[in-house]
């Protein structure tokens, strides 16, 4: 399933032919993406501009001294709060000027890796201009594969109408920029921090600025203080002596799931039906996990992971629901089994095998629910009444859930995947195909990895203060938005 | 640790002069260093070599066909043949580690008197022929049956000569393939080290150990050498005249707006320098008078990607933290000068409560070291530095410092290739 345009962008000349004729061709940019394990220096060598003086100052200054990045600030008030860590790990800031020198025009801006505006001090939509005003002179600089990251406050938890507005307001401008720099394959996303969960900020934003964000573009994500946290937040190996489940390992998302758990560290039991052994023997042998056929469907199933992970492992860090099924008609000429099977796959086995995990204390405290919705769930989609249902129902599951396990630093959160390129869209007849690929901000379809990245984020001690989200990994899917 | 009574006291130090590579002690390799540092120490404390036990020797760039120069040095010096020896080799930390091994072995009650310390000759550094050459030709020089034909043919796939000449040794991070200066260099820039401070830095390393040799303060831990050429007396890198205007002229090394230059760097240098140690009792039963006590140690690494040479800032606190000391109980501290800029990083981040918070998970600052404190003799910048004699050389001066003085406590700090660090504590017995 070779994407011809994204290979065609790749040839400077078609690019040139393409734009010359402004033939509306689109020229997607290949994305950059994780090479291996993420590592405590990340950005070593990248240069990263931050505006905006509000809450989130220490948290920036220590996530990117410690990521080896070079800081620009535009102020002296954000020079002085980002001193101490850029003294501690020995990076040093550089002050450029708020206004741009206005630039000749011969002369191309030296690039940036990603932008950072800290909004979270915005009071009033009149306090957003100097966010425009950032932007507007320096979105140009961002490289191919570069990164915008805005952070803001909860609407919710705004003490006036302007505040309330301009917080939420953010969140289209993030989505919009997100559409204007998709063309260069950056991304830029929505960090909305509460009150006091500043600190959990760390995470998400390592994340949102690294290459296993690739895919992930337009989206806000919601940072709280819901779950407990032991405040652990181990940036290399997050997942080294932890276990983990997931189910509809044996290929597509759930095996580079597995890969990319496993990578991090975490031993990885790998799920999948009896019938799949092979390929899931090869997953797990490949990793180092331990295989586990099983039927999700089957009554047992979720008695049997409870009791064998309990009594092998002394407990579960972590699940990832995977195993899910199409079986796509239009509703009248759905037959009752297809709406059976894919509501007992895609929903009732994660409830049924969650509520075993959770009764026998198999899942321990700071553990993970990690459950695959999909864009279809949020938007609706032709012809996917029942799998439509069942990855919305995830949503509604999940949201519970995190309201249920806060208390034992459990998270639960949903993932909810666009076009990606699998065995299931390479099925979908090409004008689809080619529609589902390129309404996108980044204009192709995602790599099973991409989710399974985003998953293994959301697998890790620090994303803690994430819970009852919805993340799309969707590359700025229109659809559903 | 063992009682008082049992731990293991520095008996006496000794050090060849140390000099510049390919210059006086040219002629002289790492064994025939070792063996002159270590009998001038044996001659100057009356020690019997019946009572040796053992030899913890060091080395950095060690001869490929005898590795154990601990041993060889045992040999050459006739010492009796049971002294079982050792050699280590953990970088510019090398000595201090084999002495605190020696510490070590004697306070586990394995040995009651012990030599230790280390030497290297970069003048006589192995040229290495890339493993292509060596690949190819030794299965011929060594299989005894090899033909013209086949010599041809091995010598055929030498070509391009690039890939085969003898490579130019460097002091280079195997991993990161950056020279240290090169390291030093973004050390200097990432911790804002100006050039008017490493050479301020550099100029009173070298007048302080100008000072230390015309008063006569190494007179006794410094031996003459003997080589073919005549004797040598003394350190042949020390510039006694060299001012702020000098080393402000001099161009920098490793970058091209860089700076670090020969001046504020130490340099390749060929030398020994070895201690006797013995378990107290011992030592004041054959009538010695103890120097001083190793009160803690700690080594430690960093990540040689990022700042290589930062180890110290991290073994500092460890090692006085095991003393259950504080730095201002320190009355004199010795760090290992591999450049200015390197120390003053070190420094700047013992000084730093940004980075006790950060790094060291502590609330304040390890502390300032005050200038009159630190390197009072100089240090490997104007002495020299023989990668594997340099913590033998400064627990030398250390010792012999707590013993004539009132001081109490000493503090070293050294940084290393790979990323190493190293610190210890001494204590006046």
């Amino acid at each position: 399933m070779t994407d011809v345009l994204l290979e065609l962008s790749q040839n400077s000349f078609a690019r040139k032919l393409v734009a010359g004729a402004k033939l509306p061709i689109p020229m997607p940019e290949r994305l950059t993406r994780p090479s291996g394990p993420i590592t405590e220096r990340f950005l070593e060598g990248q240069t990263v501009l931050v505006s905006g003086r509000g809450g989130l100052s220490e948290v920036l200054a220590r996530t990117l001294s410690r990521a080896g990045a070079t800081t620009q600030v535009d102020s002296d008030a954000l020079g002085s709060a980002f001193a101490g860590a850029a003294e501690a790990y020995g990076r040093p800031v550089q002050r450029i000027a708020a206004e741009p020198v206005v630039a000749d025009p011969a002369k191309k801006p030296s690039k940036v890796h990603a932008l950072i505006v800290d909004a979270t001090a915005a009071l009033t939509p009149r306090d957003l201009k100097t966010v425009y005003a950032f932007l507007h002179a320096q979105l140009p600089r961002v490289a191919k594969s570069g990164r915008v990251v805005v952070l803001g406050r909860p609407s919710a938890q705004a003490s006036t109408l302007a505040q309330a507005a301009a917080a939420q307001a953010l969140e289209g401008l993030t989505r919009s920029v997100a559409k204007e720099i998709g063309g260069r394959g950056a991304t830029a996303n929505l960090v909305v921090v509460a009150e006091g969960a500043e600190a959990r900020a760390a995470g998400p934003l390592r994340f949102f600025l690294s290459s296993a964000s690739a895919f992930v573009t337009a989206q806000p994500l919601q940072v709280s203080n819901d779950a407990s946290w032991d405040n652990s937040d181990p940036v290399e190996k997050p997942l080294a002596n932890r276990v983990a489940l997931v189910t509809g390992a044996a290929r597509g998302i759930g095996a580079a799931t597995a890969r990319i758990l496993a990578r991090e560290g975490a031993h990885v039991l790998c799920l999948d039906r009896p019938d799949d052994d092979e390929p899931l023997s090869i997953v797990a042998r490949e990793i180092g996990g331990t295989p586990l056929l099983a039927d999700v469907t089957d009554p047992g199933t979720a008695s049997r992971i409870a009791n064998e992970t309990k009594s092998l492992y002394g407990g579960l860090h972590l699940i990832v629901h995977n195993a899910g099924v199409t079986r796509d008609r239009t509703l009248a000429r759905m037959s009752e089994n297809l709406w059976d099977q894919v509501m007992s796959i895609n929903l009732e086995a994660v409830l049924r095998i969650t509520e075993s995990l959770l009764e026998h204390g198999t899942l321990r405290e700071g553990g993970r629910v990690i459950s695959l919705s999909s864009v279809s769930g949020i938007a609706g989609n032709m012809g996917q009444t029942n799998y439509a249902a069942t990855k919305a129902g995830i949503i509604g599951f999940t949201r519970k859930l995190a309201e249920q396990v806060k208390g034992r630093g459990i998270t639960a959160n949903a993932i909810a995947p666009g076009f990606i390129e699998t065995r299931m869209t390479a099925a979908i007849p090409i004008v689809v195909r080619e529609a589902g690929r390129r309404l996108s901000a980044l204009g192709q379809g995602g790599h099973p990895e991409d989710v399974a990245e985003a998953i293994t984020f959301l697998a890790t001690p620090g994303a803690a203060g994430v819970t009852g989200q919805v993340l799309r990994v969707c590359g700025g899917a229109l659809i559903g938005a | 640790m063992s009682g008082k009574q049992d731990r293991a006291v520095i008996v006496g130090g000794m050090r060849t002069p140390f000099a510049k590579a390919f210059g006086e002690l040219m002629e002289l390799d790492t064994i025939e260093l070792g063996v002159t540092a270590v009998s001038a120490l044996m001659r100057k404390l009356h020690l019997d070599p019946r009572q040796v036990d053992s030899m913890v020797w060091s080395g950095v760039v060690l001869p490929p066909l005898s590795v154990n120069i601990g041993r060889e040095i045992v040999l050459d010096l006739g010492l009796p043949t049971s002294v079982e020896a050792t050699t280590v080799t953990r970088a510019c930390t090398s000595s201090l580690a084999a002495i605190t091994i020696a510490v070590s072995a004697i306070e586990r009650g394995d040995a009651d008197v012990v030599i230790a310390g280390g030497s290297d000759s970069t003048s006589n550094a192995p040229i290495a022929f890339p493993t292509k050459v060596t690949r190819t030709l030794a299965p011929l020089a060594l299989s005894g049956k090899a033909t013209p034909q086949d010599i041809l043919g091995a010598l055929s796939q030498l070509i391009p000569l690039s890939e085969v000449l003898p490579r130019q040794p460097r002091v280079a991070e195997r991993t990161t393939g950056e020279v240290m200066g090169e390291s030093a260099e973004r050390m200097a820039q990432r911790n804002e080290i100006s050039r008017q401070a490493q050479d301020e830095f550099a100029l009173r390393s070298h007048k302080r150990a100008a000072r230390a040799i015309a008063t006569g303060r190494f007179d006794d831990e410094t031996t003459k050498v003997q080589t073919p050429k005549g004797f040598v007396h003394v350190d042949s890198l020390v510039r006694a005249d060299t001012s702020l205007e000098k080393l402000s002229k001099l161009k920098p090394v490793f970058a091209k707006n860089g700076t670090i230059t020969a001046g504020s760097s130490s340099a390749l240098t060929d030398g020994a320098a070895a201690v006797v140690l013995m378990r107290e009792s011992k030592a004041r039963a054959l009538g010695y008078a103890p120097l001083a006590a190793f009160r803690s140690w700690s080594y430690v690494a960093v990540d040689p990607a990022d700042q290589l040479l930062l180890g110290p800032a991290i073994a500092v606190p460890k090692a006085l933290d095991k003393a259950g000391l504080t730095l201002p109980d320190m009355d004199i501290v010795d760090m290992h000068e591999a450049f200015a800029a390197q120390v003053l990083s070190v420094l700047k981040m013992l000084g730093s409560r940004a980075f006790a918070r950060e790094r060291l998970g502590r609330d304040e600052a390890v502390g300032d070291i005050d200038p009159d404190k630190l390197n009072v003799y100089g240090g490997s910048i104007a002495i020299g530095h023989p990668f594997a004699a340099t913590g033998a050389r400064i627990v030398t001066t250390l010792a012999n410092e707590l013993h004539r003085t009132d001081k109490r406590n000493a503090l070293i700090g050294i940084c290393a290739a790979g990323g190493l660090g190293a610190a210890a504590v001494l204590e006046k017995v």
